[in-house]
């Protein structure tokens, strides 16, 4: 007979102030970064929070709801061009116009969620791959907003220090919105959902609804991000802004990270982004290596890096737990 | 159990990136004049990155053949590092801050067309940095700030958009005088097709009949070519990269239209167009702001080099990403420092004739390089204006 | 907007219904992947790309005319597809929906970058006589290459009809397109059958890949491009349904056409998306897609 970890309730005690205190430590340590961090660390930081926030947004609806969408791009740009839009022609200051740009991003979610809840399974992928198109070439063409050539920032960009705190900030309460609301009767009603429709209809919860909350947040989260963008950008113009890029990014990171998992999305991005720039002296390799990669994720840990670490450590440690306490 | 899982790993990780990306923000002492360009490397722009990479690689391999350039005393050799954009404008913009803050280089060189170019030229701006660049068209370049610490060498659009007016005229080519005119909506397709092309027709006499915009990554131009055919267009402008101008042509000749004048800017200037087109391409007008032939020290030499180097046929894109990186360099040795401000002033000061022309900047730092019109005869172009220029005569027929 | 004289209209008309000819070869692998594999072949673009580049090859160094290459390209991209489903693609089945379709993404990463480093990113073209002539149909002019994917439509459409229906291997792969249990039971080698038919898939791609060459131009990035006008004509026919394929092609060839007759050619991709869109919302399932 070999020791095993009993669970009991002092040593539950035990680790839950273990894991609030690492939550503090990392939390005072993320806080006061910029103080001792090179210029370059911190953008690598924003770059890492970015990616998480956006990354995050894109699980609420893929791996909890079960909405696999390939129109992030659509958002990230409302977002962009909405902020850029507000601060140039009315003067409201950024943080605001950012906020704005998650609720119109949140708005346009919202005006395509009846006809795009009607699909089911890839039709929905396909169709909102085909709308995050079809808003790009409207932004190319409509000289509205500057077409092609796109849209001019005047108000100042923040500086890096600036950047790093609001996407810190935004990645913080993407994270914590998702907890939030997996905690909610909306998150037990988005898994009832994306595990039978059909039936989690019949049990009285209204999957329109909760589709619906569930795509207007994410919508939001990637539309306040890509206002950060334009404003660290500056200029902004439908190419970059409503880019394929950002929802390939997205989804290899969530992939990588592994899905339905609320920690997965943030150790995806660190690993991208930090895989990303260790490769970036050799740009051949780090194509064909990301390609690489991806698919041996996918053939040896189908539940992305942190999914596939959970299952083996939770195999082991919470079925001793259960089977103790 | 799960969370403190999750917060130890996250720290881990975090530390772990922190470490590998190196946070610490003092430096080891640089024995090189660090200077670098994102520049894009894959994507649909590679065509355009592989010239520009040879142009700054080979000034910079230039300098160093010299023993490097004297700062502070010290003969330093130069140092180029390379980032793909990809490109994409974010990543133009996160690679020029990874220049910025990692690898602390002294000064910029720019990317490739004006969304890149431009994305890149505000994060030096900002930062303070000093960029020259060329691939920039100086409208597209000016259009977007006041610019302190950017600087680019190129073409002005007014005279890209006049030049195929001003060389019926100097070769008094007989034609209807009607016009059509077809462009992408990227941001010079907007000014050289959109603005630039009516006003100057109207200028010099002729009547636009058509005109019509597609997205930049168009394939269908059916309908277009077809309303060009039915106002009876002899005179046909186009403004499209070279992938939309190839399936154009094929198009203008798979709908029987035969006008006596194509002018494809961008699209028709490099050697793959004429080699997909074969004998279609003789006859398409585009205009250029280099060719070997230019009276310029070191231009046939530029040329030469580059074939023995790479075994592919030249392109006018090697001239300017070589000007460019020898301005950046010249500036450097002139001011004989690595501050930035220093630098920036010795590029303000810039008064030279490069391989690319006379390099000289003016209030808005942009830099002129004149246009001259080629047209594709037996796969090879022919400088037709100006005329004392010229190494062939103009032809009025496509095909 | 501009209301098209009534030539222009209907050249637009003819025009568009060839031209959806074209799409439908670019997309009928993508049909069959789909409908038998239940796969979406995110690689798909990149075959297509694949199929032209080797016809580029065979033309520049053999000078072999691009579509008698095709007795050459259509074995030798079934010979590449074959084991790339076999070693890649098979161990990953029952591992959920997202982990093929990921590999595959993954691989049309690799294979643009190849692309780049084999032949640089300059843009290329298949050069042939025919390819650039007009064809005078009832006084409208057409491009030929047109007319001539149209007719390779019809053609790989109604054969593979005929091979499904007629052959015993066909009857395999529509018994393991129904229900690939069932199948198994039954004695059939379903993952043979998937193997072959994602070869099929992938000869197709290089047959539409040729037709792109000979009619426009390609570059290592001109894949993404197709495989979303793949995707659009194969949803909006219905996913499982061969003759929807076809269908929803020429459909969308005339939509697009007429429209970029009346708003310019500006918007003929968005007026092509906004259609797909409407009519996906009408008919979630598509024009004839089968009850999942």
């Amino acid at each position: 007979m070999h020791e095993v970890f009993a669970a009991t309730p002092a040593r539950l005690r035990a680790a839950r102030l273990v894991s609030a205190a690492g939550l503090v430590a990392l939390a005072i340590a993320l806080a006061t970064m910029p103080a001792f961090a090179s210029d370059y660390t911190l953008l690598v930081c924003f770059k890492i929070f970015k990616y998480a926030a956006l990354a995050q947004a894109w699980n609420l609806l893929a791996g909890y709801g079960g909405l696999v969408s390939l129109g992030s791009a659509a958002f990230i740009g409302i977002g962009a061009y909405t902020t850029a839009k507000l601060t140039i022609a009315t003067g409201v200051p950024l943080i605001p116009a950012m906020a704005l740009g998650g609720v119109t991003a949140a708005i346009f979610a919202a005006l395509v969620s009846p006809a795009l809840f009607r699909l089911r399974g890839l039709y929905f992928v396909i169709a909102t791959l085909a709308l995050a198109s079809a808003a790009q070439i409207w932004m190319v063409n409509w000289n509205g907003l500057g077409g092609a050539s796109g849209l001019y920032l005047t108000v100042s960009a923040p500086t890096t220090r600036g950047v790093y705190y609001m996407s810190l900030v935004i990645m913080a309460a993407a994270t914590v919105l998702v907890a939030g609301v997996l905690r909610t009767r909306l998150g037990i009603s988005l898994r009832a959902v994306r595990d039978n429709e059909d039936a989690a209809q019949e049990m009285g919860l209204w999957p329109f609804r909760t589709k619906l909350w569930a795509f207007g947040l994410s919508a939001a989260v990637m539309g306040v991000v890509g206002g950060l963008q334009a404003a660290r950008l500056s200029v902004i113009e439908p190419y970059g802004s409503f880019s394929l890029q950002w929802t390939i990014d997205i989804v290899n990171i969530a992939i990588i990270g592994g899905l339905g998992t609320v920690s997965g999305p943030l150790v995806g991005a660190v690993f991208v982004v930090w895989l990303g720039e260790r490769l970036a002296d050799y740009p051949e390799l780090h194509v064909a290596i990301t390609g690489a990669l991806l698919i041996l994720v996918i053939r040896f840990a189908p539940y992305g890096l942190w999914g596939s670490l959970l299952r083996l450590k939770g195999e082991t440690i919470w079925s001793r737990l259960r089977r103790r306490s | 159990m799960r969370k403190s899982h999750a917060i130890v790993a996250s720290v881990f990780l975090l530390a772990l990136a922190l470490v590998a990306g190196g946070w610490t923000s003092a430096r080891s002492e640089t024995k090189e004049i660090e200077i670098g360009a994102s520049i894009p490397l894959s994507g649909p722009l590679a065509g355009f990155g592989s010239f520009v990479k040879w142009g700054y690689q080979a000034a910079v391999k230039d300098a160093n053949a010299k023993g490097g350039i004297m700062v502070g005393g010290t003969k330093m050799k130069v140092k180029l590092t390379l980032l793909d954009d990809k490109t994409d404008p974010n990543t133009v913009a996160s690679n020029t801050d990874r220049l910025i803050t990692k690898d602390k280089v002294s000064a910029l060189l720019g990317s490739c067309t004006p969304s890149l170019v431009n994305a890149g030229a505000v994060v030096a701006d900002r930062a303070r940095i000093p960029l020259v660049t060329g691939c920039d068209p100086l409208e597209a370049f000016k259009s977007v700030k006041k610019w302190e610490y950017a600087w680019d060498i190129f073409f002005w659009e007014p005279d890209l958009a006049s030049a195929p007016f001003k060389t019926l005229k100097a070769w008094g080519a007989a034609t209807n005088k009607k016009v059509a005119i077809m462009h992408d909506n990227g941001p010079d397709g907007m000014v050289v097709g959109g603005k630039l092309w009516p006003a100057f027709a109207k200028q010099y006499g002729y009547t636009v009949v058509y005109k019509a915009s597609f997205p930049v990554q168009a394939t269908q131009f059916g309908s277009m070519i077809q309303n060009a055919k039915a106002k009876g267009a002899e005179i046909v402008l186009v403004d499209a990269v070279t992938p939309q101008a190839v399936a154009f042509v094929k198009q203008m000749f798979a709908a029987n239209f035969h006008p006596k004048v194509l002018v494809i800017e961008k699209g028709a200037e490099p050697v793959q167009f004429a080699q997909a087109l074969g004998k279609q391409a003789d006859g398409i007008i585009v205009g250029g702001y280099w060719d070997a032939s230019f009276p310029f020290p070191g231009a046939a030499q530029l040329r030469t080099r580059y074939e023995k180097e790479t075994g592919q046929t030249y392109s006018q894109h090697i001239a300017d990403s070589y000007a460019a990186a020898q301005v950046l360099l010249d500036a450097i040795a002139k001011a004989g420092s690595l501050d930035a401000a220093k630098i920036n002033d010795a590029i303000s000061k810039t008064n030279k004739t490069y391989v690319v022309g006379p390099v000289k900047f003016d209030a808005n730092h942009t830099s002129r390089l004149p246009i001259v019109e080629l047209q594709w005869q037996g796969g090879e172009t022919k400088i037709v204006w100006p005329r004392k220029q010229a190494t062939g005569k103009l032809l009025l027929k496509i095909g | 907007m501009a209301i098209p004289t009534g030539h222009a209209l209907a050249t637009a008309l003819v025009t568009g219904l060839l031209l959806g000819g074209l799409f439908t070869v670019t997309a009928l692998g993508l049909s069959l992947i789909f409908g038998v594999l239940r796969l979406i072949n995110l690689v798909h673009g990149e075959l297509i790309v694949l199929g032209a580049y080797l016809s580029y090859i065979l033309l520049t160094h053999a000078s072999i005319d691009p579509l008698l290459g095709l007795l050459v390209i259509v074995p030798v991209m079934f010979l590449i597809g074959l084991p790339l489903q076999r070693i890649l693609l098979t161990p990953l089945m029952g591992k959920g929906a997202e982990a093929p379709l990921l590999t595959t993404f993954g691989l049309s990463i690799i294979a643009q970058n190849l692309f780049i480093l084999g032949f640089s990113g300059d843009t290329q073209a298949l050069h042939a006589s025919y390819a650039n002539a007009s064809l005078s149909v009832a006084g409208i002019d057409v491009p030929q290459i047109y007319a001539i994917s149209f007719g390779f439509a019809l053609v790989l459409t109604a054969a593979t009809h005929l091979f499904l229906k007629r052959t015993a291997v066909g009857c395999e792969i529509r018994a393991s397109a129904e229900d690939a249990g069932a199948a198994e039971m039954l004695g059939v080698n379903v993952s043979r059958v998937y193997s072959l038919t994602y070869g099929l898939g992938a000869a197709f791609a290089a047959i539409g890949g040729v037709l792109v060459g000979l009619a426009f131009s390609f570059t290592p990035t001109t894949g993404p491009g197709y495989l979303l006008t793949g995707f659009a004509v194969v949803v909006l026919g219905g996913l499982g349904s061969l003759w929807g394929t076809l269908l929803a092609g020429l459909l969308l060839g005339v939509v697009e056409s007429v429209g970029a007759a009346f708003w310019g050619d500006g918007y003929r991709d968005f007026i092509g998306l906004a259609a797909f869109l409407i009519i996906l919302a009408i008919r979630p399932r598509g024009l004839f897609g089968r009850a999942e």
